[in-house]
């Protein structure tokens, strides 16, 4: 009762941001829902030939031809099943946008920016140091916050071009 | 004085009619001064002048008739044989048209201003008079006006830029230095024209805010949007059965088959609609003409302008943006690359100079060229002023290669002449080049040869341009080549095919054709369906030529290229992407790409 009134103290002194969490295989990451342009189902992706595995290919988001990467993949992390659950989730990528396909999306949650904490040293995650931007850590649940501009490095954007 | 037309619609039929005329005049008489003796063409310039005479004066505007009536004088008298066509005639009519450009454009601005006709008119009676010949040596104005007319219509754009630019940037631009020793412009330095005119008022008659679109276009779209129609009455009246109480599966099927057909009719309807927004390039590259004479007799050059490529068509909010960039590069060819006739005989080569303006479609781009056989730029020149200039640093330049050095033309400031001219050298011309091209989101690549002359390359991406293109299928995989390079398609057993050196290979009539699997260059999963039939798509760029193997043939389609985003560009052998009839994103091949990576350069398109 306490903690739950003191993080409503907390809350009020920070500012609020949210988060759209979803999953991939048994973790839950949140990334910032203004750099989510949409959620949309899996649409039928057209591969794209010598790309780096985890780009899926590209799609027709009405009109505009957008590239789709693979999360499971880009983690390295095993393949997973394509579910009526799995989404893809449409990222502004400095005006570019980007597909991610992800498990499942869960919801979006609002919390005060201090809650979230840096992230430690070790992780038991299978992201990347480097685009993990910090860890929250609720009672219930544990989130990664991820910087998802840091999961295409600048240096692979534009060395898709030179990988055969 | 305001303008009173009782019939506006008039009035404005008149002012689109007679700007299109006259753009096109100025290229007809260019064309006619090279050709004298093409009657068809000296008819239709009378003829057009003759039209814009005719439309003045039934709508009441004396000072277009008076002008436009001396212009069809001296153009008939040209035309039954009187008089012979010289630079100093078609000088003279030129700066007539220029007078009736500017006389439009009052018209269009609603206000009709005094101007002075007089000294116009005056240039062209004397070759009006019968012993005409002799009127072109003898009288004092028309040997005066070679110097005076261009330099009224053609310098002009020049101060006009600066002016915007230039105290925007406390760039060196007075401080100048001549760029070939040589060539200061020949020019009478004659007084300015009187009444300095406001040529840029006269140069935009044709306006942008109004579209001309292919009457055959047109009746596409009216197709289009009747078929649109029909399909939603079809709609509606599924939509009045349904709650009517129509079954279920007969709806479905109805429903499945109305919208397939709606999807097919949008999206026709899209391509049509993207269409229109294309024009071809024809829009900027016929005004060269008559800029390239007047600055050539201005700089004492004499010069053959060869244009190719004027109907690729492009998105027209690149069109618009090209043509100072280009006007800025020609201005540059002429002025900074060819040489002199004396200078040109003295290095050996003919008098005339060329010059060859080009665009084309390539890959995605669309690639735009200003070549000339003059000079060349001077590196070692370059590299010196921008030191003077203290554009650059010693050590900056020490690290340069002959490309970066070339590059740095493009410095605001820089410039190789001493002194500015009206024509060049207040550093700014290529820094509106760069700066229009980025804005485009083009590249530039300079080739020079010291001495062969220089290349200037715009490539331009053209997102919305719309190719023709062969689909094909790759084990299950579709895939689109640009028809422009496919030369046939054959159909062909893998017995036929035949190793060698490791490189498979047809024989194909009297030559020995390589060839390339789609299949293993584009990774593609083989199905377990072993075929032994597939298809042979022979391709060419440049003197090469290829077979691509894929497993069928599907057909061909006109597809809007879409690019792939910043991530995916460069792909090699990819060209972007397209989505068909069905919402399917397909991509588009780059037979020049797939060549350049089997040349074993590996580095694909990059290493170009």
């Amino acid at each position: 009762m306490e903690t739950a009134l003191q993080t409503r103290v907390e809350e009020s002194r920070n500012e609020l941001i949210q988060l759209v969490s979803f999953k991939l295989e048994h973790e839950e990451y949140g990334v910032n829902v203004l750099k989510v342009r949409e959620i949309i189902r899996m649409p039928s992706i057209t591969r794209v030939p010598n790309t780096p595995h985890y780009i899926e290919g590209v799609i027709n988001l009405r009109g505009k031809v957008i590239p789709i990467i693979s999360m499971r993949k880009r983690f390295n992390l095993p393949d997973g099943e394509i579910s009526s659950q799995t989404r893809i989730m449409v990222i502004d990528m400095e005006g570019e946008l980007m597909g991610f396909v992800v498990d499942a999306v869960s919801e979006v949650i609002r919390i005060a920016e201090s809650e979230i904490q840096p992230p430690p040293a070790v992780v038991n995650s299978a992201v990347e140091q480097e685009c993990l931007a910090g860890v929250i850590n609720q009672t219930d649940r544990l989130l990664f916050f991820l910087n998802l501009e840091k999961l295409i490095s600048r240096d692979e954007r534009h060395l898709f071009s030179g990988m055969m | 004085m305001a303008i009173e037309c009782e019939d506006q619609e008039l009035l404005e039929g008149f002012l689109t009619e007679t700007a299109e005329l006259l753009e096109k005049l100025d290229d007809d008489l260019v064309a006619l001064e090279k050709a004298p003796s093409d009657t068809e063409l000296m008819n239709g310039i009378f003829r057009s002048i003759h039209t814009v005479k005719g439309a003045s004066s039934f709508l009441g505007f004396e000072l277009l008739v008076k002008v436009t009536h001396k212009t069809e004088d001296v153009l008939n008298r040209l035309r039954r044989g009187e008089l012979e066509v010289t630079p100093e005639i078609m000088d003279v009519i030129l700066e007539a048209v220029d007078l009736v450009k500017l006389l439009v454009s009052d018209i269009k601005g609603g206000d009709i201003v005094e101007r002075e006709l007089d000294e116009t008119i005056g240039k062209l009676l004397p070759f009006l008079s019968d012993n005409a010949k002799e009127a072109t040596v003898l009288k004092p104005t028309a040997p005066a006006t070679p110097a005076a007319a261009p330099e009224g219509q053609v310098a002009e754009p020049l101060p006009q830029e600066s002016a915007m630019q230039a105290p925007a940037e406390p760039s060196p631009a007075q401080e100048t230095a001549p760029v070939k020793a040589a060539t200061p412009p020949p020019r009478a330095q004659a007084a300015p024209p009187p009444a300095p005119r406001d040529d840029k008022k006269g140069d935009d008659l044709t306006d942008n805010s109004t579209v001309r679109v292919d009457v055959k276009r047109l009746d596409d779209l009216m197709n289009q949007v009747g078929e649109l129609v029909l399909e939603r009455n079809r709609m509606m009246q599924l939509n009045t059965d349904f709650h009517g109480g129509s079954d279920e599966t007969s709806f479905g099927e109805e429903f499945g088959k109305l919208s397939k057909r709606i999807s097919f009719v949008t999206s026709e309807l899209q391509m049509q609609v993207l269409k229109m927004r294309m024009i071809p390039v024809e829009k900027v590259f016929k005004k060269f003409p008559r800029i390239v004479r007047n600055l050539a007799r201005d700089l004492g050059k004499e010069v053959d302008l060869l244009v190719l490529g004027e109907e690729t068509e492009l998105d027209r909010s690149v069109v618009d943006e090209i043509g100072d960039p280009l006007i800025h590069l020609i201005r540059n060819a002429l002025d900074h690359g060819l040489e002199t006739p004396d200078e040109r005989v003295a290095a050996g080569k003919p008098r005339k100079g060329n010059l060859i303006l080009s665009a084309a479609h390539e890959g995605n781009q669309i690639v735009i060229s200003i070549k000339d056989d003059g000079k060349g730029v001077d590196t070692e020149k370059v590299a010196r002023k921008a030191r003077e200039k203290g554009l650059i640093t010693d050590e900056q330049l020490a690290a340069m290669g002959q490309r970066e050095i070339l590059d740095l033309i493009f410095l605001p400031g820089f410039s190789t002449k001493e002194k500015a001219t009206d024509l060049s050298g207040r550093g700014v011309g290529m820094d509106v080049v760069r700066t229009n091209i980025k804005k485009l989101n083009g590249i530039i690549d300079i080739r020079s040869e010291p001495g062969q002359g220089s290349e200037f390359i715009l490539k331009l991406p053209l997102t919305l341009a719309i190719i023709q293109s062969l689909l094909v299928e790759v084990e299950g995989e579709t895939y689109s080549v640009p028809l422009a390079a496919v030369l046939e398609t054959l159909r062909v057993e893998e017995q036929e095919f035949h190793t060698i050196g490791g490189q498979e290979v047809l024989k194909l009539r009297d030559s020995v054709l390589p060839l390339m699997r789609l299949q293993k260059i584009f990774n593609v999963q083989p199905s377990e369906r072993s075929r032994t039939a597939c298809y042979v798509v022979i391709v060419g760029v440049a003197e090469k030529r290829v077979g691509l193997v894929v497993s069928r043939l599907l057909g061909q389609q006109e597809v809007a290229i879409k690019s792939l985003g910043k991530y995916l560009a460069n792909l090699p052998g990819i060209a972007g992407s397209t989505i068909l009839g069905d919402g399917r994103v397909t991509l588009i091949i780059d037979p020049a790409g797939l060549l350049e990576n089997s040349d074993g350069s590996g580095g694909g398109r990059l290493a170009a």
